[in-house]
């Protein structure tokens, strides 16, 4: 990777001797983008590098060699994977259209490998077949559950709201206050905002099929009343996770390391807030060690930036 | 009347030298208002026009007209320089119109483009007035006031929200935080803005501030109660104690410092209510309940070795 030689200039004294690194943790490799796991900024540009991190970096340094030679290994496995759980795919009665970019989002129902060994609890279970055991960072074996998605579809036609709202069930319309029907269905349990121009968010949904599922629903919904709803562009905005690491976190240890991208204001919120730069995403800590990261637009997005944040909290973790 | 010496060259102007000593520095002798070189005793420059404030001192309050020549001081580090021309008033027939109004008016329309900025300024010195905040704070609040305003980023923001909001910021890069309750009841902005404007701010600015601490603000809020030093002593260190221990997680520190008085003043002669903390410190009482019962099982702990207890550790109230 082109990261290799550009340490920025403040943290040259502090690399260790082998020269630059991106200390990452390659997980989800399917997704290259994501893949190569870079850890964020924040470690490189800590100005206070405790010996614990530096240690850190040198073994992640080490162990990417080392995972290296373990991806080829997986990039055959995942080939062989990937061909099963296609095969799978065309049997499992999907609602909704498949979107191919998606297929490590969907819920797995083909066993596992053999010879690899989930450490996920299924069925919501990432692409991965195995992680790279690194020596120090070992992957936490924590999984961010998802708990809101939120996405958008175009039903590609006018709509006359009042009508919706007086013939559909479970919708309310109240023009002077906002300007759309807000209608609700109970499976999956969720909530949708349907404009007039025909444009729809759906927000509630706890995965990425649900979310379509539900979309879905509603579109069919309209299309009973008899307008004509297409089901075009539909895109998930934001997806939010929540997870809790076990331990209780130092919080002013980290806004005081990581003060470029975290703000930690007790009188206005009691967590703090961490801003990752790659992946864009937003974390909000809490002393009690939950976490919530929110800003995603995919699912990997959201298992990275926590792989990210591991290691990090973990140095700020409360000792008595 | 204030002179003062200039000993060294501010600007980049080609600056009058000694021919013979270039490089000495020129001492300016303000009697006679000339540029002497030190070395040499040459003079160099005179008749160097004086930039201090008017000093003929005028008693005669009758007069209509002010004979004072100069105008105001300058602020050339805020507003782009002062230097505008102001129309006197007129005497004699031709400078009234047909109604009697005078023509010409004076100061139209002085500094236009940093109209704005001279108000919210304004604005600062209000805000700072009513909590009597010293001059060093005023200034630097105008400072980041400054320089928010000529980056624009947050230019749809009301000016009042980025003056409270450079107020508060002000106040904690001179070591001496204001709560943002405190900056809310001199601003007619609510917190909420406030709070928000801080974060563009310092994202704006690329600046940081240091995590307030409950020692920040013990002094204030105790003085405020009218409890005496040993009683702010304890208080301090109790608050201290109870973050070192980790008795409060997650609380914020202005609460734990109510909740120290609380316990300091029970402990003394001079007892408080919760009501009246929770005022002082725009607390909820029920806030100070909650972080007095965090630290209540651990008080012969956290109280100061050498504290003279008006009540007993065990017989502080229990809630």
């Amino acid at each position: 990777m082109d990261q290799n030689n550009s340490l920025p200039p403040y943290a040259q004294g502090l690399a260790s001797p082998q020269g630059a690194m991106t200390p990452g943790i390659p997980i989800f490799s399917p997704m290259m983008p994501y893949g190569t796991g870079l850890t964020p900024q924040p470690i490189q540009n800590t100005n206070s590098l405790s010996l614990l991190e530096e240690q850190q970096r040198q073994q992640q340094q080490q162990a990417q060699q080392q995972a290296q030679q373990q991806a080829q290994q997986q990039q055959q496995q995942q080939a062989v994977a990937a061909v099963q759980q296609s095969t799978s795919q065309q049997a499992a009665p999907g609602a909704s259209g498949q979107t191919p970019q998606l297929f490590h989002s969907q819920t797995l129902t083909t066993a596992p490998l053999p010879g690899t060994t989930p450490l996920y609890p299924s069925p919501v279970t990432p692409m991965t077949p195995i992680t790279p055991a690194t020596p120090a960072s070992e992957s936490s074996g924590i999984v961010p559950q998802l708990q809101n998605i939120v996405s958008t579809v175009n039903l590609g036609c006018k709509l006359d709201l009042k009508t919706i709202a007086l013939r559909a069930r479970n919708a309310e319309y109240n023009p002077k206050r906002f300007a759309a029907v807000i209608m609700r269905i109970r499976e999956p349990r969720t909530t949708a905002l349907i404009f007039s121009s025909g444009k729809m968010v759906c927000t509630g949904a706890k995965s990425e099929e649900q979310s379509r599922l539900a979309a879905r629903k509603y579109a069919r919904v309209v299309q009973k009343l008899g307008f004509p709803a297409k089901f075009l562009d539909f895109k998930i905005q934001n997806m939010v996770g929540s997870c809790d690491v076990k331990f209780p976190i130092r919080l002013e240890g980290l806004v005081l390391t990581h003060q470029q991208f975290s703000s930690y204001e007790p009188e206005l919120f009691p967590g703090l807030i961490y801003r990752m730069i790659k992946p864009r995403i937003v974390l909000l800590i809490f002393v009690s060690g939950k976490v919530v990261l929110t800003g995603a637009k995919v699912r990997a997005e959201i298992y990275e930036a926590f792989e990210n944040i591991y290691p990090i909290l973990k140095g700020f973790r409360k000792t008595t | 009347k204030i002179k003062f010496f200039f000993p060294f060259s501010l600007d980049a102007l080609p600056r009058v030298t000694c021919p013979n000593h270039p490089d000495a520095i020129l001492v300016e002798d303000y009697r006679a208002g000339d540029m002497i070189c030190p070395e040499c005793g040459l003079v160099v420059g005179d008749r160097v026009i004086d930039v201090g404030s008017e000093w003929r001192t005028f008693s005669n309050d009758k007069a209509t007209k002010d004979p004072s020549r100069v105008g105001d001081s300058q602020n050339p580090l805020l507003s782009d320089g002062d230097l505008s021309t102001m129309i006197g008033k007129g005497t004699g027939a031709a400078s009234f119109d047909e109604f009697g109004n005078s023509k010409y008016q004076n100061r139209r329309t002085m500094s236009s483009s940093d109209r704005a900025m001279m108000n919210a300024f304004k604005e600062i010195t209000t805000m700072a007035d009513r909590i009597n905040l010293p001059r060093n704070i005023v200034d630097r609040t105008n400072n980041l006031f400054k320089q928010v305003y000529e980056q624009k980023s947050l230019k749809g923001r009301a000016n009042d929200a980025i003056a409270s909001a450079c107020l508060y910021i002000a106040c904690r890069q001179e070591g001496v935080p204001r709560t943002f309750k405190e900056i809310c009841a001199v601003s007619r902005i609510s917190k909420k803005e406030i709070g928000r404007c801080f974060k563009l701010i310092l994202k704006a600015l690329e600046t940081s501030v240091d995590l307030i601490t409950t020692g920040d603000f013990m002094s204030r809020f105790c003085s405020n109660l009218c409890l005496p030093k040993q009683v702010q002593m304890a208080a301090t260190h109790i608050a201290r104690k109870a973050v070192e221990l980790d008795l409060v997680p997650g609380r914020s520190p202005i609460s734990v410092a109510a909740a120290a008085i609380y316990m300091a003043s029970q402990a003394s002669a001079e007892k408080r209510t919760q009501k009246e903390i929770g005022d002082i410190a725009g607390v909820a009482d029920v806030t100070i309940r909650q972080s007095y019962r965090l630290i209540y099982p651990r008080a012969p702990d956290l109280f100061p070795t050498d504290f003279k207890f008006d009540t007993p550790v065990d017989k502080l109230p229990q809630l």
